[in-house]
């Protein structure tokens, strides 16, 4: 149940502005911001302002522990981003939506427990200015950082706030949207780590490396129905977007916490057609509240062919290998699958082996990949490293929340 | 034959729940044209459920274009660049409505948000 108690003092004439909560049974806990004035023998009756002529304070009145968790997640276009939000929001409970009620090309998705942002609202640029100064989305210059760094950390702080929403039909800046904070706050897009204030705010970072080949595979299945669209344009519209790419959103991927990187199969001998995928989690070790999920023996390097006499697997089969490595400086451990699950038998045997998945029953992650077995990749291992991740943040989430002592209450006078 | 028949009753009955979708089958109120138009309007019909909305798809047609006349010039410039960065992102908001409106079931959605007009009700028992 949501406490929140008001402070008053006497000679109130409260114009309180207090967003109500909106889903009940769960209990949201959060910060509210009040506002009033004391209204004056002249004064006007016009409503809440914050600072507004002298005597306007602010309360804060915070109920229980406020804390959002901040996840962060980033991958370019046309990589998965979506499909993985649908996971991570599926693994919490219920099924993620655009605010109801609100502009229907709004990117943000809410859910009981948790909010994704799109970081592309906070574009400084739209799209004709962009195209005036000759830059991408995926440049710095088109980004307002330091708005991204306040809004996230007043959400984090349980401040609701209005941001800006990027329409991506139109290419405009559309009027802000109000985002209550959430138990946990998900950040997606290009740039999530790539300033600096912004990647100490992130309780857990997921970056998603998808391969040149794979990519291309992957946007000629999205592009070819529309009309306009050949093979060389798509082929042109990835190459004239590497540089940048390479220069801005490819060296984020030292600072995740998580890379799940997808690469073409080494299980079937010049392979094209990027139907198989070998898919590598790489996750870093001496993260906080996240233990690294290993197969057999943590630290040690293990090569596993699930196939054989207990399971009967189809062509090309499945293959795991796990092992301590170094990424960009860091100790990492990487558990990489190769293959695709055909049956329900191999992705539950495959589960019963792998350890520290952070599942709360046997089976756990096996019923998350048939939940959603329409969505791309859930008979490979973006599908099963995705939900495992969701696991673990899950995992994180409880850690943190049951480590939290409840905020005190505090009054301060402008 | 019969396919195609049964994509535009599809159609017809999304148009008459939702009448934003931009399929227009203005052959069923003047069935005196629909001899020589029904051909043509069945395609179009039929290609609109393959993709994007036509308003995006539009876009990305048009901007797929301007792209190739911008890098005609100059590959490496700024322009073509922010070009074809346009057409990526048209391209994704294209899949991202295609999506959409392949789950989209418009008596599931009337329903979600009247769940207790006549057409809505259920009855457990």
């Amino acid at each position: 149940m949501a406490v929140s108690t008001v402070y008053t003092t006497q000679s109130l004439n409260s114009t309180c502005s207090i967003s109500t909560p909106a889903k009940t049974h769960l209990g949201f806990h959060q910060k509210q911001v009040v506002f009033y004035r004391r209204t004056s023998k002249k004064g006007s009756s016009s409503g809440s302002g914050s600072g507004s002529g002298s005597g306007s304070c602010v309360i804060t009145c915070s109920a229980g522990d406020s804390q959002t968790v901040v996840i962060g997640l980033a991958a370019d276009s046309g990589c998965g981003k979506s499909t993985f939000m649908r996971r991570l929001t599926s693994v919490f409970g219920g099924a993620a939506e655009p605010p109801k009620g609100g502009n229907p090309d709004s990117n943000t998705l809410i859910s009981d427990m948790t909010t994704v942002i799109c970081l592309d609202d906070y574009h400084s640029l739209d799209r004709t200015g962009r195209k005036e100064k000759g830059v991408t989305a995926l440049d710095p210059r088109a980004n307002d950082f330091d708005l991204m760094y306040e809004q996230v950390k007043a959400i984090k702080n349980g401040v609701a706030v209005d941001k800006p929403i990027y329409n991506h039909v139109t290419g405009l800046l559309d009027p802000p949207e109000l985002i209550k904070p959430p138990k946990i706050l998900v950040i997606e897009g290009l740039h999530p780590m790539f300033d600096e204030r912004v990647r100490d705010l992130l309780d857990f970072s997921i970056y998603l490396d998808i391969s040149n080949e794979v990519k291309f595979a992957w946007k000629i299945q999205r592009d070819m129905a529309e009309r306009g669209h050949s093979l060389e344009s798509i082929k042109a519209s990835i190459e004239a977007r590497k540089p940048d790419f390479d220069a801005y959103i490819d060296p984020q991927k030292k600072y995740a916490d998580a890379v799940i990187e997808v690469l073409p199969t080494q299980l079937i001998p010049d392979d094209n057609e990027g139907k198989v995928l070998r898919v590598r989690l790489i996750m870093k070790e001496g993260v906080k509240n996240f233990s690294p999920v290993y197969l057999f023996d943590e630290g040690s390097t293990i090569s596993w062919i699930p196939c054989g006499r207990k399971l009967t697997c189809s062509y090309p089969g499945i293959k795991f290998h796990y092992a301590p490595d170094s990424y960009f400086g860091n100790e990492v451990s990487i558990l990489e699958m190769d293959g695709q699950f055909d049956r329900l038998d191999e992705l539950i045997y495959v589960e019963s082996h792998l350890s520290n998945i952070s599942t709360k029953f046997y089976g756990e992650v096996t019923q998350q990949m048939l939940k959603h077995a329409d969505f791309p990749g859930s008979n490979n291992g973006t599908g099963l490293f995705q939900t495992i991740v969701g696991l673990k943040i899950r995992d994180l989430y409880e850690q943190i929340t049951s480590s939290k002592t409840a905020a005190p209450l505090e009054a301060t006078k402008a | 034959m019969a396919t195609l028949s049964s994509l535009s009753l599809v159609t017809t009955r999304a148009v008459a729940n939702v009448p934003d979708t931009t399929v227009k089958v203005p052959y069923l109120n003047q069935p005196w044209k629909r001899v020589s138009q029904l051909g043509c309007r069945r395609m179009q019909a039929f290609r609109a459920v393959r993709a994007a909305p036509d308003g995006i798809s539009e876009k990305v047609e048009k901007s797929i274009k301007e792209a190739q006349e911008a890098c005609s010039d100059d590959p490496a410039s700024g322009e073509c660049v922010a070009a074809w960065d346009e057409v990526e992102e048209l391209s994704a908001a294209a899949s991202h409505a295609r999506d959409k409106n392949k789950d989209s079931d418009p008596l599931e959605n009337y329903c979600k948000d009247n769940p207790e007009t006549d057409e809505c009700r259920t009855y457990d028992n």
